[in-house]
């Protein structure tokens, strides 16, 4: 069973608020200062869906694919040492400044270049922009049924059973493969690599595909493609108009708080 | 060597040796093997039991080797050497008890000189060297009574403790060897008397009664049983039984040596020959990380061949376990155990491994229970806060901490079993340079509102290191800030690296995982050097610890002072003044990576001395004893198992003291105790308040406002 895991290398979502910096002449965000990027949370948990799956098979191979710049070789390589088998890194210049569709595009060209493949997964959305397009826009693109936002996935012969979040409950669901899975955080936390698998991991050499290798055109990727345009993107301004009750004990400034909501007569 | 421990006994030898060469030349003496028949039985139980001496250390050398070479022991010979001498042969650690102390040195002294007197005895027969006459004949009978008396003061003691004092820890794990050696102890002693009253009641009370005054014991028991008027030929029979028994029970009992607990007796100073002689707050590193198949020790051959020893030290006095925080909040570790249940599972799988070590086979195919995560629990292993109290209290000189983060490393190295929150912050240090996963905080965040943070670059002469807790975590802010007041009102030229901070590693090192330990200290290393850092000032003990005990094993050495002591200096030299009243009792938590495992007591006391209308209320458990605030070994980041939080022990102690304000020198501490504090006083009203030490000199230097002077109430 070919399983393939896409991965996408994001900034850091932890970054703290007061290094988070827009440009907003470029509708860019400025990577933050000492702040590495990371592998998007939601596909460490579509890597752990896809292991758990290999496991349970006994024979299984994982594949993880990434679109993104050499940095996301990390992205790679920590999922590698979770487990998965082989890494391939979709770069180059003209995949830059795509949107969903683009990389949905691209990253199916990559499953079919891989051919044998049983079903990708996905994070639910990538933690940096949310859009949550890409796992069925592949799906669109191989024509492949899908299945969205996964607590547990299962592999049953041929099919997968995926048990689904919504918003008031679950659902479970049996799909035939090939088939496009994106995985939900209910799934669990993703696993600890063990530092001989670390170690592997740091071994393996990542394929690098560009545009050529997968038979894509210049005008059907990156910002040429890209069918979204980013209009403005902008930070709300922080803060707010707060006043610190003055005051020696709390009794004082609850006083204090009090005669103030009265003025303002809220109370 | 052993202090004033054996002066009353040496006093009371010296006055007998005075006082029989005061007396006239005498013919003193008597018959050895008196009224014994067929004396060459001795001959047998001696070679007997030489025998089962060698078969039984043979067997438990055997199990040692099984260990890997043990790295430094041929380190420092004289430290060693010392070692031996004080915390062996002088037991200076048993003294931590002062009950045990004296408890144990009778019986040790005892034993040691009754068995020089039966040598004697021995010599004296066999080898036909007749000295044991005259006037050393009077001091001999004289010294073997002292010092049988002294054993059976301490047996007595020893009797007391196990049934009928209400001392639990002998209780935790006991066994009928217990009641087998201290009885057995007993029944020596008290037919060693026997043999004696009733050899003077035959022989000497009669003839030469000035002579058996000497064995002044035994003399008194003669004296009573002389009251019963028995023939000769009954004292003569009796003589024989008692003798044969007092044998018999003596060769049987040294036979114990070899199958109980008895064997510390040369366990224990070899042990303490073999203690590490660097600071106790190091860790070992592990050479090679990157060539190496097993990184932790997950079965029992893993562990150096010291580690395996040292498990047959331990005589289950449970004194580890009565000191461990994860213990005393009911949480699943106790040292004790943990060393008792590598031992068995030691002689359990030890033959087999072996075998297949000889054959040449592969021991780590041999299938046994798994010793990490079945002999010993993962959550056995997680409760341990590294503290150290286990290995201060050990008489024998075990080494617990070594040992549990040793296994620590195979879960988490090799098995990757992390416990999830644990996990998080591992990922976070590797990820983000600091463990504190969702900070909304920035290296920084405590700069604002302060004029001209100094970055540091070569030129000065300190290196403030902020650290991630004084950084990343909001209640640590005002501390860093008052850090940072008070250097730079003391003149100190220093500065700081800010965004440059990364994480030292500490925590990965205490949750098992060395080999990012290793990535993030190299790092840091390369950093320091470029920079020319010399010395550091830290106001984390965990930092602390780390660059002066760790770093030199990677090449980094650097001067290294926690804040206390820097700020202790400085108030000394006049350079700091603290003129404004700080009224508040206050009760001083030493924390563990400071106090016990860097012996830094002292200047912190120095400072809450020279804080005006500071009162300071101790802890009952303080200084080494100090108990610690339940984050130390990783455990900030840990969910804690068992049926209390160690931060609410520890709260609820120094909420007991009465005291306003409890003062400690270390973020984790502090955050500790602002969290446990709640807990033993729910009413807000009148809470105890957990500090800094150097947020309280903020206060006495620049006043409550901290606006420096003539911002609060003025002493002058």
């Amino acid at each position: 069973m070919h399983l393939v895991v896409c991965a996408k290398q994001i900034p850091d979502p932890e970054t703290p608020p007061a290094a988070f910096r827009i440009d907003s002449a470029k509708n860019e965000v400025i990577p933050a200062q000492g702040i590495a990027p990371v592998l998007s949370p939601y596909d460490a948990q579509a890597a752990e869906a896809a292991l758990r799956i290999k496991e349970q098979s006994g024979d299984g191979k994982v594949t993880v694919i990434s679109l993104g710049k050499e940095s996301a070789q990390a992205a790679i390589k920590q999922v590698l040492a979770m487990g998965a088998d082989e890494g391939v890194l979709l770069s180059a210049d003209e995949f830059q400044g795509g949107d969903s569709y683009t990389t949905a595009h691209a990253l199916a060209a990559a499953v079919k270049k891989l051919g044998d493949v049983d079903a990708v997964f996905c994070g639910r959305q990538a933690a940096d922009w949310d859009m949550g397009q890409v796992g069925v826009g592949i799906a669109e693109e191989l024509g492949w049924p899908s299945a969205i936002i996964a607590k547990d996935v299962k592999a049953d012969g041929g099919s997968f059973v995926v048990q689904r979040v919504l918003a008031d409950g679950f659902e479970t669901v049996k799909m035939a493969g090939p088939a496009v899975i994106t995985v939900s955080n209910e799934l669990g936390d993703p696993r600890y690599p063990k530092l001989q698998q670390i170690m592997q991991a740091a071994r393996k050499t990542v394929t690098t595909w560009t545009p050529g290798d997968l038979g894509l055109q210049p005008g059907e990727i990156g910002a040429a493609g890209a069918r979204l345009k980013l209009e403005k993107l902008f930070q709300p301004p922080a803060g707010g108009d707060v006043q610190i009750m003055e005051g020696d004990t709390p009794a004082d400034q609850a006083k204090a708080l009090a005669r103030a909501l009265r003025d303002a007569k809220i109370i | 060597m052993v202090g004033g421990w054996w002066s009353p006994a040496v006093g009371l030898s010296g006055i007998g040796l005075v006082a029989a060469l005061e007396v006239e030349r005498t013919d003193a003496g008597r018959e050895i093997f008196f009224n014994v028949q067929q004396p060459w039985a001795v001959y047998v139980f001696m070679a007997t039991l030489v025998g089962l001496l060698v078969y039984g250390f043979g067997r438990h050398a055997g199990l040692w080797l099984l260990g890997k070479p043990t790295p430094g022991l041929r380190l420092h010979p004289r430290h060693r050497v010392r070692n031996a001498m004080r915390l062996g042969l002088g037991q200076e650690k048993l003294r931590r008890d002062p009950y045990a102390g004296v408890m144990h040195w009778c019986i040790f002294s005892s034993i040691v000189v009754l068995t020089f007197v039966t040598a004697q005895v021995a010599l004296d027969a066999d080898l036909s060297i007749h000295f044991l006459q005259g006037n050393y004949y009077l001091f001999f009978s004289f010294y073997g009574d002292l010092f049988g008396v002294i054993g059976l003061i301490g047996v007595g003691m020893a009797l007391n403790r196990r049934y009928f004092d209400s001392y639990r820890r002998l209780r935790w794990d006991e066994r009928l060897e217990d009641h087998l050696v201290l009885w057995g102890l007993a029944l020596i002693l008290l037919s060693g008397f026997a043999v004696e009253a009733l050899r003077i009641g035959a022989t000497e009370l009669a003839e030469h009664e000035s002579w058996a005054r000497w064995s002044f014991a035994s003399y008194g028991i003669a004296k009573l049983v002389e009251v019963f008027e028995f023939r000769d030929g009954q004292l003569l029979g009796a003589h024989t039984w008692a003798w044969w028994t007092h044998v018999v029970i003596a060769f049987g009992w040294l036979g114990l040596v070899v199958f109980t607990k008895l064997d510390h007796l040369f366990f224990a100073p070899a042990n303490a020959y073999l203690l590490r002689t660097d600071a106790p707050g190091r860790l070992t590193t592990i050479e090679n990380i990157e060539e190496r198949e097993i990184f932790g020790v997950g079965q029992v051959q893993d562990f150096t061949w010291k580690q395996l020893f040292e498990l047959d030290a331990c005589v289950r006095c449970g004194r580890c376990t009565s000191v461990c925080p994860a213990n005393l909040a009911g949480q699943p570790l106790s040292p004790m155990h943990l060393i008792q249940d590598l031992k068995a599972h030691l002689a359990n799988v030890g033959p087999e491994l072996q075998r297949v070590g000889h054959a040449g086979g592969d021991q780590r195919a041999v299938a046994t229970v798994a010793m990490v995560g079945e002999v010993i629990k993962d959550e056995t292993l997680w409760a341990c806060r590294t503290c150290g109290a286990c290995v201060q209290e050990c008489p024998v000189m075990i080494e617990h901490v070594p040992t549990i983060v040793d296994m620590r490393r195979y879960l988490v190295m090799d098995e990757a079993r992390v416990p999830a929150t644990a996990q998080a912050a591992l990922e976070n240090m590797e990820v983000r340079g600091h463990p504190w996963r969702g900070t909304a905080l920035t290296r920084d965040s405590w700069m604002e509102g302060l004029e001209d943070v100094p970055m540091f670059d070569g030129s000065q002469e300190y290196l403030y290191w902020v650290g991630c807790s004084g950084a990343l975590v909001e209640r640590n802010l005002p501390i860093t800030r008052s850090v940072f007041k008070l250097l730079r009102e003391a003149g100190a030229s220093f500065g700081v690296l800010g965004q440059e901070e990364t994480c030292n590693g500490d925590p990965a090192r205490r949750l098992g995982n060395e080999y990012l330990y290793q990535i993030l200290a190299q790092q840091l290393v390369e950093t320091f050097k470029a920079k020319n850092v010399q010395r550091v000032i830290t106001n984390c003990p965990h930092c602390f610890n780390t660059f002066k005990n760790e770093y030199p094993q990677f090449d980094g050495r650097f001067e290294v002072f926690h804040h206390t002591e820097f700020l202790a200096r400085a108030l000394g030299e006049g350079r700091l003044r603290p003129q404004h009243r700080v009224d508040s009792s206050v009760t001083y938590h030493d924390s563990c990576y400071l106090g016990r495992l860097n012996d830094v007591y002292d200047a912190p006391r120095q400072i809450l001395e020279f804080l005006p209308g500071a009162a300071v209320q101790e802890m009952a458990r303080s200084r080494s004893r100090g108990l610690c605030c339940g984050a130390g070994g990783g455990n900030m980041w840990q969910e804690e198992v068992g049926e209390r939080r160690v931060n609410h022990v520890r709260a609820e102690e120094a909420v007991g003291t009465g005291a306003e304000s409890v003062v400690s020198n270390c973020p984790f501490c502090i955050q500790m105790f602002e969290d446990g504090i709640p807990a033993i006083q729910p009413e807000e009203e009148g809470r105890m308040r957990a500090f800094d030490i150097a947020e309280l000199l903020d206060q006495a230097v620049f006043g409550r406002n901290g606006s420096g002077a003539g911002g609060g109430e003025s002493v002058r």
